[in-house]
Parts: structure tokens; sequence; C-alpha cells
């Protein structure tokens, strides 16, 4: 039995923004003209022309932003219902969630000092 | 105000489509990528069967922590591997997809068993509060010590992920031999110089 509500909205925004991407590109579609040559097969029609196939190795400081992002991800799951039931918990909670993120400064320090946060 | 009863069976019936034919495409796609984009469909459609279950804090944490950082993950671990290439074709081919299809099937039907045998109970008593505040509430209460623990939990793994894609723990004999292996995922970072600079 479903009964949260305001979900009646979410439904119509899900609905609305699931149908731009095929409007569009059925318009497009459609107005698009039929002639063209290779050009138009290639990535970007206008623009710079890419070098290299797309598939290449990327490097691995991404990997590094990735993980960094991951666990403050995780971390915002824990705080998100700090911060919805905020008024109704009182000051230690507040003292207890701040103890909580200091934890999570040590990881940020050390990821700074660790160089995982620069693009040397 | 509710949803009215056809829209939810509409919705649990295109979600549950859409998520087995995104899980098909998963296994059966010969491109990695488009199986890890996918991956994060069924994700999706996973949390809109949670909300639809009336856990919208579980739907939450399953959109922010699966396909906003598992499948990134699981993306950037695709992308940081060496080109496409063609794979030999391994011997004894049905064999394999056999078994693997025999162990598929015993595993459904053990588990299509299990939700058949197990007497679900349902309960109808409605919470009138919002969920994620009895979860804020229970965590600053009776859960205080796991919710802090989480915290040192996260602070180990992203100590250990740091060290482990630094590769500061190598010794200099094994950072040699890894020179010729240029097919790595994770190439010595002097080796990542200019043709993955992009």
């Amino acid at each position: 039995m479903f009964h949260l509500s305001g979900y009646e909205y979410f439904l119509g925004f899900l609905l609305i923004a699931s149908s731009v991407p095929i409007l569009s590109l059925i318009a497009s579609k459609i107005l698009r003209p039929r002639t063209g040559g290779p050009e138009r097969r290639t990535t970007y029609e206008c623009g710079m022309e890419p070098i290299g196939g797309a598939w290449i190795q990327f490097n691995i400081r991404y990997y590094m932003f990735a993980l960094v992002f991951v666990v403050f991800d995780v971390e915002t799951v824990f705080l998100y219902p700090w911060a919805v039931a905020f008024s109704q918990l009182g000051l230690l909670a507040f003292i207890e969630a701040l103890i909580f993120i200091a934890i999570l400064v040590v990881a940020l320090v050390y990821a700074w000092r660790k160089g995982a946060l620069e693009w040397s | 105000m509710n949803l009215a009863e056809d829209v939810q069976l509409i919705s649990f019936g295109l979600l549950g489509v859409l998520m087995i034919a995104a899980a098909l495409g998963v296994v059966l796609l010969d491109q990695i990528v488009y199986s890890a984009f996918l991956l994060g469909g069924v994700f999706l459609c996973m949390s809109g069967l949670y909300v639809l279950l009336n856990a919208d804090f579980v739907a939450a944490a399953q959109i922010l922590v699966y396909v906003g950082a598992v499948n990134v993950l699981i993306l950037f671990a695709i992308m940081l591997v060496n080109k496409q290439e063609t794979f030999k074709p391994v011997g004894n081919r049905w064999l394999r997809q056999g078994a693997t299809a025999l162990v598929c099937v015993g595993l459904f039907a053990l588990l299509s068993t299990m939700v058949l045998a197990t007497p679900w109970v349902v309960d109808t008593t409605v919470v009138l509060t919002s969920t994620v505040v009895q979860i804020g509430k229970h965590f600053f209460s009776d859960y205080l010590l796991p919710f802090e623990l989480a915290s040192v939990l996260l602070l180990m793994a992203m100590v250990g992920a740091i060290i482990l894609a630094r590769r500061d723990f190598i010794p200099e004999k094994m950072a040699t031999d890894t020179q010729d292996a240029l097919t790595l995922p994770e190439r010595p970072r002097e080796l990542t110089g200019t043709v993955s600079d992009r």
C-alpha cells in the first residue's frame, strides 16, 4: 500500500522530463536534411576534428577524484536524515554530527596532504 | 493525496520491464561501456521500486550511492583499462555456457521457491511521520555508535584507496617489473605521461 505524499508531482515531472529527449530526437529526425557526406559521420559535425579514437586509456588521477567523491557521497547519505530531522534533534545531535564530520575532515586532510586532490 | 492503484500498478509493471530489459542488456551487450550505463538504469529502476514500497530514504540512498558513486567507479575502471582488444575464443564454449545456464536456472528456481514458500506478513499500520525523520532520530539515539563507526569506516576506506591508487607500497623491484606490462589498468605514474593525458 503506497502512502507517501507528493509523489504524483514527481511522476508528472518524471513523465515530462523523459519525454523531452524523446521529442527532441524525433524532431531532429524529422527536420534534419537527408543528404550528407562522410563528415556527417564524425563525432562533431561542426567544431574540432577529433584526434584518435574515443576508446583511450584515461589517467589514473581521475580515479583518485572518483574515490574521494565516493567517500563524501556516502557521507551525504548519512547526513541527510540529520538535516531533515534537525529541528527535532537538539544540541547533542548537533555535536554528534560535528564529530562525524570531523572524522571525515581527517580523511579530507589526509587526501589533501597525500596529493590526491592535486592536478600536478 | 495518493497515487491511484492503477498508476501504481502501471508504474510497477513499467519499472519491472525496464529493469529486466536493462539487466539483460548488461549481460548480453558486447560493448562494456553500454553494459555499465545500463547497470545505472537497473539501479534507477530499483530505486523506483523502493519508492513504490514506501522506502523513500532507501530510494534516495540507492540513487546517491549506487548510481552516483558505484556506477561512476565502474565507469572509471572501464575507462582506465586499455584499448578494446580482440579476445581469443575460449575452447569448450558450449560446456561453459551450459554450466553457467545450469547454475543460473538453479539459483532462479531456489529463489522463486523461497519467495513462494515464505508466508509474507503484510503490515498495514501507516507510519505518519516521514521515514527520513525516523531514521534521523534513530541515528542520534540508539544507533549512535554505528553512525560514528561508519565515519571511521569511511576514513579507513579512503586511506586504503589512496594508498592503493598511489602505489606507494610497491618496492623498487616490483615497480620496475611493471614497466613492460603496459596493459595493466594501474600503470605507474611516470608512464602515464603524454598518451593518456586527456
